[in-house]
């Protein structure tokens, strides 16, 4: 099965850090091909890299994620995109999920948390 | 009587004168024949004594010419017989005597002549009077005939002189023994005086007559007759009669009222006083009115006598200190029939009137003093919008002195932009007869614009108003200081809500890498200690995220931002799977967590029962000492489930109680305290179960154990 290339979009250094080595404990399921300290940096890597999957972080300088999120889905609607925040209210993750993102993960979380939810969406996507 | 007066008559004149003539021309003739003819020596001269005799009575003074005439015959038939300057002296002396005897004749028949001229001159007046008299004359003899009878006696009586004179005058009477009576009256007092009596006319009727009469004597002094003047009286007799019934009617009629009433005579004799006076000061009738009424010895200084016997009509007061009672009194002149004056004095007690005025007047003073010195501005407002009354205080709130403002239009105290509003309001309000109430700007003298709020209220009774205006602009100061420490609060709300967003993100994120990490950690190979500090830095970092939670939930409802998203669920299942979570801090504290719950299942928020119940069970074990007990009862009422936690821990008591409930509420808040709470928990169960339409409540035993009770509705 070839490895999901996936595009890490957070301005905290110890979580980009840690989602690497989350993500590379699963071992040969996920390839991190890139990183975005902002909105307008992750808008940019996706063009470039397109990636098979975004995590995306919601409060950043420049661009905030929600912005970012709109932007890459509206160059490419079917980008596959995982909401990875501290911000929990109901009416922000409804804001999260009306500008397309696929799916919200709420900090803190544990390395189960996160792979459960990324099997949750690929297996959506794929079906 | 019949007229005496003698008739003169040309021809007795010319009789007694030719008498005399001949009496004269006799004498001469005589004393010449004798004389000269038959040559007598002797004259007879004494034959000459009766014309002067006749002269003298008839002629009086005149007889002297006669008696010088006869004298100058006698000297000349003297002369003739050639015997004169022998008897001159003798001559002249008889001549001198016939003059004087003339002379004296002539003044002694003159004298009675003037006499007898006086009284024919009075018997002519007083027959006059007599005939033109208006009241009737009669003489009766003491046979009590009729001797004279005049012109107004014929009048009344319809009998003429020649029909009653010579006749009796018993026939006149209406009663005949009334004739006997006045004459006997008359013999005993030689008079009679108004003596009132009725006659009977020729046509028999009878006529009142008012009667006077005189004793008549001779000469001697012997009683000859009466004379009789009498009136017809009859229209003053009916007169009479009829003032005395109308003099019946008014005492009837004074008698009858309920004011006193009293006359007195000008000389202050009570002639009259009705019943109410006679029941007040006692019967005083022909008492002094000043001593039986005021114990005086002269009238009382007050006494207005004087001035109602000229005629005036005086109304006064006066107060009576003995009896402290105040009358009005009306005094007028009353004319009595005999012509003089009395006083009628009305009484009138007007004591109540008089006290219930004196209350009316000590009421109004009253209520004026409250008006004046009431703290809030008062003034009355007549129809046409003028201010006739006005107290101090709203003197102070316009700056304008009393005199300035009545009769000015209250409305010239409103502030143009206000005006319109205000009036077509009042206008509005006052044909319904409402009481209106407005707030404006009132523009005063010196303080500039006050804002009043003004209550505008009818006065019952009467077209007036009552205005009362309260000074509010300290307290529109303060509003639109409140407002804006309102404004600045909202403000700082929205900072605070902003700034608890951004620390709950701030805080939550760092919390992410601990945990992730702890978690990447656990798959790692460790030693059993290992293994412990990784689960301790999980299990604390969860406990700092659920507090972080609370913080954040807090504050959304602070903000009114929750809303209920309804699920159908169970609720042992609810509270099964929530107690599982627990039991592991339960065990580490050696307590027994028991559960009543029968199958219901329920319609609300089931994230938000879960907290109920997590903070509830959460707090049980929190304050249950180790080894302590705490059971979880549901019931089924129907409607509504009734939920109860009950513990063994340490109580709460009645002080901290009904405060348990309230945000950031901690029992205890000292060093000492039980870490691990910040004092949000039981607020969170309140606004939930609120949420949700139900309450919450709690009793406590110190030392034995709390019971939460909370009540829900099954469905929303």
């Amino acid at each position: 099965m070839q490895k999901k290339r996936i595009l890490i979009v957070e301005d905290a250094i110890y979580m980009r850090e840690m989602l690497v080595e989350m993500l590379e404990q699963e071992g040969a399921d996920y390839e991190i091909v890139g990183f975005a300290v902002n909105g307008e940096e992750a808008v940019e890597n996706y063009k470039k890299l397109k990636p098979d999957l975004v995590t995306m972080d919601l409060v950043m300088e420049v661009m905030d994620g929600i912005q970012a999120i709109k932007e890459i889905k509206k160059y490419d609607p079917n980008a596959l995109i995982l909401v990875i925040t501290a911000l929990g209210t109901p009416d922000q993750r409804d804001a999260v999920l009306k500008a397309g993102a696929d799916g919200y993960l709420w900090k803190p979380f544990t390395v189960k948390n996160l792979s459960d939810v990324l099997e949750d969406l690929l297996r959506k996507r794929a079906e | 009587m019949t007229s005496i007066r003698e008739k003169k008559s040309v021809t007795a004149v010319g009789y007694k004168f030719l008498i005399l003539l001949f009496t004269v021309l006799a004498c001469v003739i005589l004393t010449f024949y004798l004389g000269v003819i038959e040559q007598e020596t002797i004259v007879y001269t004494h034959l000459f004594y009766i014309p002067i005799l006749l002269a003298g009575v008839w002629y009086r003074k005149k007889a002297v010419y006669v008696a010088l005439f006869l004298s100058l015959f006698y000297i000349f038939v003297t002369y003739l017989q050639g015997n004169l300057p022998v008897d001159v002296k003798h001559v002249l002396e008889r001549s001198a005597i016939f003059v004087l005897v003339a002379y004296v004749i002539g003044v002694v028949s003159e004298k009675r002549a003037k006499g007898e001229e006086t009284l024919k001159e009075t018997k002519d007046y007083l027959d006059n009077i007599i005939k033109s008299s208006a009241d009737a004359i009669a003489v009766v003899d003491m046979a009590g005939i009729v001797r004279s009878w005049n012109k107004a006696a014929e009048d009344y009586m319809g009998y003429t002189a020649g029909e009653v004179l010579g006749t009796p005058n018993k026939k006149f009477f209406a009663d005949p023994e009334e004739a006997d009576r006045i004459m006997d009256i008359v013999l005993r007092d030689g008079e009679l005086k108004n003596y009132r009596t009725t006659v009977l006319n020729k046509a028999k009727k009878p006529v009142h007559i008012s009667i006077s009469a005189a004793l008549l004597k001779d000469k001697n002094g012997v009683p000859v007759g009466t004379v009789r003047v009498s009136r017809d009286v009859t229209k003053e007799v009916e007169l009479e009669e009829k003032i005395k019934e109308e003099r019946d009617n008014l005492d009837l009629i004074l008698e009858g009222m309920a004011d006193g009433v009293y006359i007195v005579s000008k000389e202050y004799t009570v002639e009259f006083m009705n019943r109410v006076l006679i029941d007040d000061f006692g019967d005083q009738v022909g008492g002094i009115c000043y001593k039986v009424f005021h114990d005086r010895e002269e009238p009382c200084p007050q006494c207005k006598n004087t001035e109602v016997m000229k005629g005036k009509t005086v109304r006064w007061e006066w107060h009576s200190r003995r009896k402290n009672r105040t009358y009005d009194l009306i005094e007028t002149p009353l004319k009595n029939i005999n012509g003089t004056i009395s006083k009628l004095t009305i009484f009138r007690d007007v004591s109540e009137r008089k006290r219930m005025e004196e209350q009316l007047k000590d009421a109004k003073e009253r209520y004026m003093v409250i008006f004046e010195h009431a703290l809030t501005a008062l003034f009355v407002i007549e129809e046409d919008g003028r201010i006739s009354l006005v107290n101090k205080e709203f003197e102070t709130l316009s700056g304008y002195s009393k005199e300035e403002i009545i009769g000015k239009k209250w409305t010239d105290f409103i502030a143009e932009e206000d005006l319109e509003r205000v009036q077509n309001y009042c206008v509005e309000r006052r044909k319904r007869g409402a009481p209106a109430c407005c707030l404006f700007k009132l523009v005063s003298r010196d303080r500039g614009i006050r804002h009043v709020n003004a209550y505008i209220e009818p006065i019952p009774g009467a077209k007036r108003c009552i205005a009362s205006l309260l000074d509010i602009t300290e307290l529109k100061k303060k509003e639109a200081e409140l407002r804006e420490t309102c404004e600045k609060l909202t403000e700082l709300d929205k900072m605070k809500m902003d700034f608890l967003n951004v620390a709950y993100h701030e805080m939550r994120s760092p919390l992410a890498p601990i945990v992730g990490y702890a978690s990447l950690l656990e798959r790692i190979e460790h030693t059993d200690r290992g293994k412990k500090y990784i689960c301790n830095i999980g299990k604390c970092a969860r406990e700092l995220e659920k507090m972080i939670n609370r913080m954040l939930e807090l504050a959304r409802i602070d903000g009114r931002k929750v809303e209920l998203t309804l699920d159908e669920f169970s609720i042992p299942e609810v509270v099964r799977d929530l107690v599982k979570s627990l039991e592991p801090e339960s065990r580490e504290r050696r307590q027994t967590i028991t559960t009543v719950i029968p199958e219901i299942e329920i319609q609300a928020d089931k994230q938000k029962v879960v907290a109920i119940f997590t903070n509830l069970i959460s707090n049980a074990i929190k304050y249950t000492p180790e080894g302590g007990r705490i059971d979880v009862t549901v019931e089924d009422s129907g409607e509504e489930i009734r939920v109860c936690v009950a513990d063994t821990g340490l109580g709460i008591s009645k002080e901290h109680l009904p405060k348990i409930f309230e945000r950031f509420y901690m029992v205890d808040t000292s060093m000492t305290r039980k870490s691990g709470s910040l004092g949000l928990g039981l607020s969170i169960v309140k606004e939930y179960v609120k949420l949700h339409g139900g309450i919450v409540w709690a009793t406590s035993d110190v030392g034995k154990g709390t019971k939460f009770f909370f009540i829900m509705p099954k469905r929303q």
